[in-house]
């Protein structure tokens, strides 16, 4: 046990686990993302709280992460090596951990030039790889400098795969130097291609990766053919397969509300898959500007009611002694 | 390193023209051969002579999740992922293996500097013709 917390007590005690995902507001309004809590509470155990997805400004990562907590929801925190260099990044951990988060998932970040500032300079001072690294380090009480930690924060770290992108080869590669850096959960890209995920799920397996660390697999509900097949063509790295696009296509009239449908029923199809995969320890459902519909898949998908892990013997943090 | 790597290392600390002329010497080999980006942190003969710091992101262990079907870079379209690169070339050489070496971060100071010297003073990891990684850590100390 590293952080204690509830999303990784589920998983250690091998419970399938199922993330949500919520984007941080365009706006200084807290109640936004409270408001958003109500859809995740007892559906999911953990929510992502991206870092200015897309390159676009939004709330912080963290900030929206202690709101979550206010809203009774177990935060995973997202950060980026786009925006902060190290020293950012070190501190952001500490500050975290100090108001209660104790995931976190280390992302390179997408390009700046995507979002609404392209004309910003990326920080890029460190990789992911480095990221969840110094983390690890962190937790062991060390810096990046080599100096004390103290006292060190106890967090429980991802790292993100795709599987989709090419070479498939160097995808494993990068997966096992990520767990060898001190990754404990991977959070994939949405899945739209499954045999593509199943020889990538097979080629981890031969090495053994998958006892190594809890593989959690994305999935994303759409509301249309629109968003797949622009996905398709504008976002690289993506795997769509042609069966999803023509089923969203050939819904019967009225078409949004009936490819509404279609959309969720191929969700909970996928995570029904997903499910059965070997190796696999949760999934991760990530609606873009669509969180409201996470309840609705979540029970349609038979995850419901989610499983209380089991107390914690010894507090993951012994209390400081008091000063005298 | 020989006696002989770190006697010119010793010497180029104490004469600062030859330094400058050992890094203008790299640079003329280095930029147009490599595309060389002057991190003074050389990891040529890990990566399958391919430079990982011209991504975009300059990410060293590993490409990001957006290498196109095609193998082109998400950012600029018309140039070749770099990682997509360092994978082919090192399988050509049979290098693969060594890809799973964990590269530490950047030392930010070494930059315009040369990395023949720093790679002579020791400071930096030393190059690598073999198939295999190797538990060498980087000193990584100024």
């Amino acid at each position: 046990m590293v952080s204690g917390s509830r999303f990784e007590r589920l998983l250690r005690e091998g419970q399938f686990v199922v993330c949500g995902e919520m984007g941080p507001p365009q706006g200084a309004d807290k109640n936004a993302i409270v408001r958003k809590c109500a859809y995740f509470k007892d559906v999911v155990d953990a929510v992502n709280l991206t870092d200015n997805q897309t390159a676009i400004v939004r709330m912080s990562s963290l900030g929206s992460s202690v709101f979550a907590i206010e809203g009774g929801i177990e935060p995973i925190m997202q950060l980026t090596c786009r925006d902060r260099n190290r020293l950012a990044q070190q501190s952001e951990i500490l500050s975290a951990y100090a108001f209660g988060v104790r995931n976190v998932l280390c992302l390179t970040g997408d390009y700046q030039s995507f979002g609404n500032h392209p004309g910003a300079k990326g920080a890029f001072d460190i990789d992911s790889t480095q990221l969840i690294h110094a983390v690890s380090e962190m937790n062991a009480g060390r810096f990046m400098s080599g100096d004390e930690v103290k006292p060190p924060p106890k967090m429980f770290i991802g790292g993100a795969a795709n599987p989709f992108a090419e070479p498939l080869e160097m995808r494993v590669l990068n997966l096992e130097k990520k767990i060898a850096a001190g990754a404990h959960f991977i959070q994939t890209q949405p899945v739209f291609d499954i045999p593509r995920f199943e020889k990538w799920m097979e080629l981890v397996r031969k090495e053994g990766l998958d006892k190594e660390v809890f593989i959690i697999a994305g999935v994303m509900p759409v509301r249309g053919a629109k968003a797949l097949t622009y996905m398709r063509e504008s976002v690289p790295g993506m795997s769509i397969q042609d069966e999803y696009i023509t089923r969203l296509q050939n819904v019967a009239e009225p078409k949004k509300e009936n490819a509404q449908e279609e959309g969720v029923k191929i969700c909970v199809e996928l995570i029904r898959h997903l499910k059965d995969v070997p190796g696999v320890a949760g999934v991760h459902i990530m609606p873009v500007m669509w969180e409201s519909i996470t309840p609705r898949i979540v029970e349609e998908a038979g995850l419901l009611p989610r499983p209380e892990p089991k107390p914690l013997e010894v507090p993951a943090v012994q209390p400081e002694e008091a000063p005298k | 390193m020989s006696k002989f790597t770190e006697g010119i290392a010793k010497f180029s600390e104490k004469q600062k023209w030859f330094h400058w002329c050992c890094h203008i010497g790299e640079n003329i080999i280095k930029k147009p051969v490599f595309k060389c980006q002057d991190c003074g942190q050389c990891v040529l003969s890990y990566n399958g002579f391919t430079c990982p710091m011209r991504c975009p992101k300059q990410l060293r262990n590993g490409p990001c999740g957006g290498t196109r079907h095609d193998g082109h870079c998400e950012v600029y379209p018309e140039r070749l992922c770099i990682w997509w690169l360092i994978h082919k070339r090192s399988k050509r050489l049979g290098w693969q293996r060594k890809l799973k070496k964990y590269h530490i971060p950047v030392d930010r100071r070494f930059e315009n500097t040369s990395a023949w010297i720093n790679m002579f003073a020791g400071r930096i990891l030393p190059l690598s013709f073999k198939g295999e990684p190797d538990d060498k850590e980087a000193p990584n100390k100024l």
